[in-house]
């Protein structure tokens, strides 16, 4: 949506005023500044914000909401913009909020057992400064050396490690917000109970429409007195699919049941993720147990048994850290290794229940070699959440648009096996019309009545999760911007 | 009285057996005589249509086993009753799921899922209590501690609006972001945003060994009982002060605080932990019936001269609200960081409404919010009579925020259908 006609004189008297709550220096607006600011993770879906604004504290958030308000422009809160949906682009000339100077950690608190951080702290520093106290957070997407705090809350994010510890809602006990009225409140308290509803549960994962995360709460856990990692090579995803189910079935909960497929480990070894894995294999399952030592041990040989018995030919266990590290690197270089193939990559993250994950992979793997697309599978198998990956290049219009409609088959088959269509991504502008998949107008409309009880104006981060109906995504490449146009 | 027309309305949404008509119920102050009993879902929407229509105001109710938590209802015409909402509609023992509808009582739901290896997350005080009401409380029992809360086992809801749109959020899948977490707001709102008609819950695998373990502690009790509640295989530590603790364990010596400690999960560590405890403060065996007396205390309904309360505090501020309450029966819940104390309000309940009655009831209230402030959080009186909390809030002082529940409740439930004025802040 272009801006509205005498629209620039307003945006000039609106900068005027941020400058003023934050410094010259904290609010870019020259082109060339914003151009970064386009899009996250999600490359394909752009949109110009008209400023950039870095606040400092709570007080200089609340101002330039304020400031926004005034103006009449709506604002979009922004961590480090490695979402993977959308859900930090600006539609509508929004102005970004960009929180990653509100980098502190307040307090660690080992006796409470929490952390209390401003929204731009790093996921990855956390977890480091609450080492010392033999703490950790807990929610470790793979993006955790850059995405913030903030970004997490946002997005309820998750990782390889939800299956035991839950994803990033588990983990949030209060919250400072800065609502879309430019008013602050406090949500939530230490100890978990909620006073009234749940508001802390509705804000986590709202992604940034019901305002803007100043302060967060979060539950550390103790860093389990051991980790065991194992790889287990298998002839085909079918049978490392049925080593998760009897790993499951056994009453075992591990840390991490993450699968890797064929087409991945041809991609990653091909790399410089290179982990040395048997280019003949079918899939690798990687297995992480956590715990009390003295539980651990005879689990790690339980899921050994287990493995063997699912058809794995090759089952090893981690010596040390360094071959954890390899194990890992056949899983989180997936992405780069993808990635090398083409300028852009499209990740997916439905989920489907785990006992369908074979089927559901084959018509996943069907659908992208129809689209003659690069296409590869690694997904976090206990949680059933999927990640076909898609390597492409977006300035070519016709593989874009095989992108987008193998995209909506993967989205429909997964739906149709009983999932969702996120399970950690957000839905952001990636998936707005592919809501009415798992909703109808009924449940939408309760969706509506939460973010109008907290921003009746549509002025936080508009646009995003709900469906669009009448519109479409134009995702011509030469289209400056991120664009719609109405369908006839 | 509701007019025979409305009567009329009423019997066409539910049917002829999901209208029962009865003597006065005396419920927290009102005197409901009918009670709507919807058969499925489409017939609850149905309900809640011709109550939105009809202008009427109904108390939700399961089991009826936590009634006595909220404020007394602005207004109850009729009693809606999920009861007949009943049955496990799937249980999956590959996946660990189940799909349970509101009106199933707890105690169904446990035993169906134990047989195929999988428990709920769930730990009402009462073998009756209901999904639903679990639920719509949303406070956990005390296997809290190795369980969560109850949000945390939700993973979908099918859920009645006050208008009788039927909505769900979430889904089957145990890891799912698509839209907003509305479960969130529904569990723990005390029905007063939308009737749950039925959930996807997750479970959990059934522990391999599970313990009851007792421990008569000297002078540090609330010291020993945080450190074992940071014992891995920890699923339930009470630690009961020494007013409280006959009533835990009538054989437990006299004069000293006594923790009470389930530990579940892998044997070999719940092994390791119950020698821990045993050398640490020598905790041994304890009778199954310590657990259901640990939960009749947690559910009793004190009668008309007492109250109880739950505190929520800081975790490390749970010695410093026990010491605000000194003197009280208490139960400390250190991994839920919790406290739960009985207050006395006069000693002649026939003085109720008399001065000296009403001094001791806001001398309770005092009390209550002194303790809270002490340990850093909120005081809910759980159970009170009725003379107690006209003109208090049983859930304390207004949270921030309250405009925002405020906000949500006006736009789930304009008309005050469901459960008026027994929220937070008269919500």
């Amino acid at each position: 949506m272009s801006a509205a006609p005498g629209a620039k004189a307003s945006s000039a008297a609106l900068i005027a005023s941020l400058r003023a709550i934050v410094g010259a220096g904290g609010v870019l607006a020259r082109p060339e500044e914003l151009l970064v600011y386009e899009c996250d993770g999600l490359t394909h879906h752009r949109g110009q914000p008209s400023a950039v604004v870095l606040p400092r504290e709570t007080a200089e958030v609340a101002a330039v909401v304020r400031a926004c308000n005034a103006a009449g422009v709506p604002f979009v809160p922004r961590g480090a913009g490695t979402g993977l949906s959308g859900g930090a682009v600006a539609l509508e000339g929004a102005v970004v909020i960009e929180c990653q100077r509100m980098n502190r950690v307040l307090e660690i608190d080992p006796e409470d057992r929490v952390a209390v951080v401003q929204p731009g702290v790093v996921n990855a520093d956390l977890s480091k400064a609450a080492a010392p106290h033999g703490l950790l957070f807990a929610p470790d997407p793979s993006s955790q050396q850059a995405c913030t705090v903030g970004g997490n809350v946002a997005e309820n994010s998750g990782g390889p490690h939800t299956l035991k510890y839950g994803t990033t809602t588990n983990h949030v006990l209060a919250l400072e917000l800065v609502l879309p009225s430019g008013e602050v409140v406090r949500l939530g308290s230490r100890g978990g109970a909620p006073a009234g509803y749940d508001l802390v549960g509705a804000v986590v994962g709202s992604e940034g429409t019901l305002g803007i995360v100043t302060e967060a709460t979060v539950r550390l856990v103790p860093i389990p007195e051991a980790v065991e990692t194992l790889l287990g090579i298998f002839p085909d995803v079918v049978s490392a699919c049925r080593a998760v189910g009897g790993i499951i079935r056994a009453g075992l909960v591990p840390a991490a049941l993450e699968i890797v497929d064929r087409r991945t480990i041809a991609a990653v070894e091909a790399s410089v993720y290179a982990a040395g894995l048997p280019l003949d294999a079918g899939a690798v399952l990687l297995v992480e147990l956590d715990g009390p030592r003295v539980a651990v041990t005879g689990q790690v040989e339980r899921v050994r048994a287990l493995a063997s018995e699912a058809g794995a030919t090759r089952v090893e266990v981690a010596r040390d850290a360094a071959e954890r590290q390899r194990f890992w690197r056949a899983r989180k270089g997936a992405f780069g290794a993808m990635g090398r193939l083409a300028p852009d990559l499209y990740v997916h993250d439905a989920v489907v229940p785990r006992t369908k994950l074979p089927e559901v992979l084959a018509r996943v793997c069907e659908i992208g070699d129809r689209h003659g697309l690069r296409l590869s599978n690694v997904f976090h198998a206990g949680d059933g959440n999927l990640h076909p990956n898609i390597s492409f290049d977006r300035r070519d219009p016709d593989e874009m648009r095989r992108v987008l409609a193998a995209g909506e088959e993967i989205l429909r088959t997964c739906v149709e096996a009983g999932g969702v269509i996120s399970g950690e991504h957000g839905i952001g502008t990636e998936k707005q019309d592919f809501m009415g998949l798992l909703f109808g107008e009924a449940d939408l409309d309760a969706m509506r009545r939460l973010r109008d009880a907290f921003d009746p104006g549509h002025v936080c981060n508009p646009g995003k999760i709900f469906p669009t109906t009448r519109f479409c995504v134009e995702s011509d490449p030469k289209a400056r911007g991120y664009e719609r146009v109405e369908l006839a | 009285m509701i007019p025979q027309a409305a009567l009329a309305r009423l019997r066409e949404a539910v049917g002829a057996e999901g209208l029962l008509e009865h003597a006065p119920l005396e419920l927290e102050g009102a005197r409901p005589e009918l009670t709507l009993a919807p058969a499925d879902g489409p017939a609850l929407g149905r309900a809640l249509g011709a109550l939105s229509e009809l202008g009427l105001a109904a108390l939700v109710r399961g089991a009826g086993t936590q009634l006595a938590l909220g404020n007394p209802p602005r207004r109850a015409d009729l009693v809606l009753s999920t009861a007949r909402l009943r049955g496990i509609e799937v249980l999956d023992a590959e996946e660990g799921v189940a799909r349970v509808r509101a009106g199933t009582p707890l105690s169904e739901l446990r035993e169906a899922a134990a047989a195929c290896g999988w428990e709920p997350p769930l730990d009402p005080l009462r073998p009756e209590a209901t999904l639903g009401g679990v639920l719509a409380a949303g406070t956990p029992g005390p296997r809290g501690l190795g369980f969560g809360r109850p949000r945390d086992a939700v993973l979908g809801l099918d859920t009645a609006l006050a208008s009788g749109e039927r909505t769900r959020c979430g889904g089957r899948v145990v890891k799912n972001v698509t839209g907003y977490d509305l479960a969130k707001l529904y569990v723990g709102s005390l029905g007063t945003l939308a009737v749950i008609e039925a959930a996807w819950l997750r479970l959990r695998p059934r522990p391999e060994e599970t313990r009851l373990l007792v421990a008569s502690l000297a002078s540090k009790g609330v010291a020993a009982g945080t450190e074992a509640a940071r014992l891995p295989s920890a699923r339930i530590v009470a630690v009961a002060n020494a007013l409280l603790a006959p009533r835990l364990d009538p054989a437990a010596p006299a004069g000293h605080p006594l923790a009470l400690i389930e530990l579940a999960g892998d044997a070999s560590v719940v092994a390791a932990d119950a020698r821990e405890l045993a050398s640490r403060l020598g905790a041994a065996s304890g009778a199954p019936d310590t657990l259901e007396r640990l939960r009749e205390g947690l559910s009793d309904l004190p009668g008309e001269a007492a109250l109880r309360a739950r505190l929520d505090v800081r975790p490390s501020r749970l010695a410093a609200c026990a010491a605000a309450l000194v003197g009280a029966p208490l139960l400390l819940q250190p991994g839920l960081a919790s406290v739960h104390v009985w207050l006395p309000l006069g000693e002649d309940p026939q003085a109720a409404g008399g001065p000296g009655a009403a001094d001791a009831v806001a001398r309770a209230f005092d009390r209550l919010a002194e303790a809270a402030r002490a340990g850093g959080g909120r005081f809910v009186v759980e159970a009170a009579p009725l003379r107690a909390k006209l003109g208090r809030d049983v859930f304390g002082e207004a949270p921030e925020g309250l405009a925002l529940m405020q906000a949500l409740k006006q736009r789930f439930d304009p008309q005050g259908v469901l459960n008026p004025g027994r929220f937070v802040g008269g919500i």
